[in-house]
């Protein structure tokens, strides 16, 4: 997901000072990139939505200590992604995401586009697998940021990447064979 | 033969895979479409559609940002009874025949006023803490200014009471408003003030 919008400076500084519309442009500025992320992040869009207004409760807390060093879709995104997996981990029974994935990997449709069947089997990952995923391959994160976001070692989100890229392989596999 | 591993093509992507991994890729015509079908992958995933969320969350977020400046504004400068005033004039409602007990609500509105005044005893304003309890603090203040914002969406005493779900609002805050203490009584007890 690319996201290339520029917020006026003097829109940030009129939020900085508790500019209420000001903050509301912000919101809506940020609403739908914040809200794929969380969404792609985890299961459900009621986590999601979730996600997005404790993003936005953080970022009208904090909007003072941002200082204007890189683009403020990257601040704003860093809130969002810590926000989600705070989620993920407060929902994580690790057996429980394993049974989701086993459960959901049945084998899909034919005829449908690649990119639908890749979506579908995007989201038979577990909640872990799809956040470092989304976050490695889509958002840039490198394994080190993630493995630090996350509370982890670099390692682990290695493996949790190499682990859910051969799963995506495996489910895109078994679409071909019953296409 | 052997053949790539899933970390190998990862480590091919990324530019860091080994010797070995980087020759044989030269050479195996199935590793390579490995690799393409990664690449393919990941093309695929940066081109998914973005979602727009299915509701408005700006009025929750806005009211819970009015309602900790209220808040804020009331651990500065009021009394415990103007809290305990202000939380009443906000939530008081005739209860008719509802289910809920009016005297447990008028209690558990005691209960967080009493909150509020310890509250107001460690300054949030001026604290010193770690970065851990700050996040939990804010993170608390935050449900907490939700709950009050919806509070607020109540609506004017005279309207269509819910009781049942008034309390349950009520002993939502409560129990946030008690850990908030605890952070802050740790925090404290941790800093020997």
């Amino acid at each position: 997901m690319t996201i290339s919008l520029a917020v006026p400076d003097i829109l940030v500084a009129r939020a900085k000072s508790g500019d209420l519309e000001a903050l509301e442009a912000l919101y809506r500025a940020f609403e739908t990139p914040v809200y794929s992320l969380a969404l792609r992040m985890l299961r459900s869009p009621e986590d999601a939505e979730d996600v997005l207004q404790e993003t936005f409760l953080e970022v009208v807390r904090s909007i003072k200590q941002y200082r204007g060093e890189g683009h403020l879709w990257g601040w704003i995104r860093q809130i969002a992604a810590s926000k989600a997996l705070m989620r993920i981990r407060r929902n994580q029974v690790r057996a429980t995401e394993e049974l989701h994935e086993e459960a959901a990997a049945g084998p899909g449709g034919s005829g449908v586009p690649a990119r639908v069947d890749l979506e579908r089997a995007f989201e038979r990952l577990s909640e872990t697998s799809r956040a470092v995923v989304w976050l490695h391959d889509v958002e840039g994160y490198t394994h080190e940021e993630i493995a630090e976001q996350m509370g982890r070692t670099v390692s682990f989100s290695k493996s949790q990447l190499a682990r859910a890229h051969a799963r995506l392989r495996g489910m895109l596999e078994d679409e071909g064979a019953a296409s | 033969m052997m053949h790539c591993t899933m970390d190998d093509l990862l480590a091919l992507q990324a530019g860091e895979a080994s010797a070995w991994a980087r020759s044989h890729a030269e050479v195996c015509a199935a590793c390579r479409a490995e690799l393409d079908a990664l690449y393919q992958r990941v093309a695929q995933l940066k081109a998914l559609p973005t979602r727009r969320p299915p509701r408005d969350r700006w009025p929750v977020v806005r009211d819970a940002v009015l309602a900790r400046r209220r808040r804020r504004s009331r651990w500065g400068a009021w009394s415990v009874a103007a809290a305990a005033t202000v939380a009443g004039l906000l939530v008081f409602r005739p209860f008719g025949t509802g289910q809920a007990n009016a005297a447990d609500l008028a209690s558990i509105k005691r209960e967080s006023a009493t909150l509020e005044q310890q509250l107001e005893r460690y300054d949030p304003d001026a604290r010193v803490m770690s970065g851990r309890a700050a996040a939990v603090a804010a993170a608390l203040e935050d449900r907490i200014a939700v709950i009050d914002g919806e509070l607020a969406r109540f609506g004017p005493p005279d309207a269509q009471p819910r009781p049942a779900e008034l309390v349950k609002l009520w002993q939502q805050r409560v129990d946030l408003m008690q850990q908030l203490v605890g952070v802050h009584v740790t925090r404290a007890a941790y800093v020997g003030l």
